[in-house]
């Protein structure tokens, strides 16, 4: 699912539906942590579409307009070696093009 | 901690292990401001968008920690401009030299030492000139600050901005912003439906009760419970709720918050004195992207009946990113 110039304008995941965040590498400026890479969680809400920060930062003159979710994690699924408590979570934003559909 | 050749760039340390954090907030210097003031005017006229600045200080590699915040992205406007042909290099060290000729201050020839003898307990005594010599060494502004002037100026004379652009961020960073979020927090203790719209619909909640917000980013306002503690960080940048609480802290910029809070919460949370018990669940938001967030702390108890301008004088910035929480009063 690497960013294409086709990604669809409709979100095409529903809240609560499980993903897994793209586990793959990226050139030039993106807003996917390295950390959440590969993680499995869950879809919290959908933010709305938003310019493609990875286009803006080129200077691409015509941003593809993009779904933004807000996804939730579980620490202890994102760091193997987590001390807090089991029900600690972590949520942040990810865009479509970053999102596969997972099961836990 | 996370796989190597997954990272992005120095920007990117979510998960890195790093040094305890200094909770201390440093301020900001003139400079700063006015570093911080030119940089939100040319993004705000889309001269040089923000994702751009954020490419080119994160192509700083090694330099980028090397480098204090301001400075980074002081560096990063330069040197965006520079490949924008917005200036030249020459326009560039003409305009330094030009400014620094500005904070040159002038020697004065110090009198005759013979002549500034006096007495110390009743003894003659002579001052040398070495004597003087400290207060003559007070040191000019950083150097990326001169290119800060610089641009401000060029841009100026290309109509691209206007000065009183940044005058008007520096004043909105010091007296505006900083009041609002405390503001939002006050409406939301005293007006329960208020509260409710603050949650479901924040951005629309806070400009319905008349405040206009200058950032385009979306507001999600997340309640403290008895159930959950929320904090807020952003490891990529430095991504916060400006319009609502002006510049962040020194310690949200840091190296060490942000790379740290995301994988041991409750360890960061302890140096700030927040102790969270283990029953309830503590919930990273990672401020990654579009959305900006604002904490808001449960009324302290004891405070009923409290009008909003005397429950003000308990909150401070820092409950409402979620690393301290208001005292209740008994």
């Amino acid at each position: 699912m690497l960013y294409d110039n086709k990604t669809s304008s409709f979100p095409c995941f529903d809240k609560d539906s499980g993903i897994r965040v793209a586990k793959r590498s990226s050139e030039g400026h993106c807003r996917t942590p390295a950390y959440i890479r590969g993680k499995i969680g869950v879809i919290e809400r959908y933010c709305g579409n938003f310019p493609n920060p990875e286009q803006i930062a080129i200077c691409h003159p015509k941003p593809d307009i993009i779904p933004l979710y807000r996804c939730r994690f579980y620490q202890k699924d994102i760091w193997s070696h987590y001390t807090g408590n089991d029900c600690d979570t972590l949520e942040l934003e990810i865009f479509e093009h970053w999102l596969e559909p997972a099961t836990f | 901690m996370h796989d190597e050749v997954l990272k992005m760039g120095p920007h990117d340390v979510g998960g890195e292990k790093y040094l305890q954090i200094d909770t201390e907030d440093h301020g900001m210097t003139y400079w700063e401001k006015f570093s911080n003031g030119l940089r939100i005017a040319v993004s705000a006229k889309k001269i040089i968008t923000l994702d751009e600045l954020r490419l080119t200080a994160e192509k700083f590699g090694d330099e980028y920690f090397q480098m204090e915040y301001f400075e980074r992205n002081g560096k990063a406007l330069t040197h965006a401009c520079l490949n924008k042909k917005l200036l030249t290099d020459k326009e560039l060290i003409a305009g330094k030299k030009r400014h620094k000729e500005n904070f040159t201050i002038p020697m004065i020839e110090l009198p005759d030492p013979k002549s500034i003898i006096h007495l110390h307990d009743g003894e003659p005594h002579t001052h040398s000139r070495d004597d003087f010599q400290e207060d003559e060494k007070g040191e000019g502004p950083p150097d990326y600050f001169l290119e800060m002037l610089t641009i401000a100026d060029i841009l100026t004379e290309k109509k691209l901005i206007k000065m009183e652009d940044i005058f008007l961020k520096i004043e909105q960073f010091d007296n505006q912003f900083p009041t609002r979020g405390i503001d939002v927090v006050t409406r939301a203790w005293v007006d329960n439906s208020f509260r409710d719209f603050l949650i479901n619909d924040a951005k629309n909640a806070i400009i319905d009760i008349g405040i206009k917000l200058e950032s385009f980013a979306d507001i999600i306002c997340m309640p403290q419970s008895d159930k959950t503690h929320h904090l807020v960080v952003c490891t990529l940048c430095s991504c916060y709720p400006r319009a609502l609480l002006g510049m962040p802290p020194s310690w949200y910029k840091s190296r060490s918050y942000r790379s740290r809070v995301v994988y041991e919460p409750r360890k960061v949370l302890e140096e700030f004195g927040t102790i969270i018990p283990d029953s309830v669940e503590v919930k990273v938001h990672d401020s990654n992207a579009d959305m900006r967030y604002l904490i808001l702390p449960q009324r302290p108890k004891g405070t009923e009946g409290w009008s909003e301008s005397a429950l003000s004088a308990l909150i401070s910035r820092d409950h409402l990113v979620g690393v301290r929480l208001p005292k209740n009063v008994i």
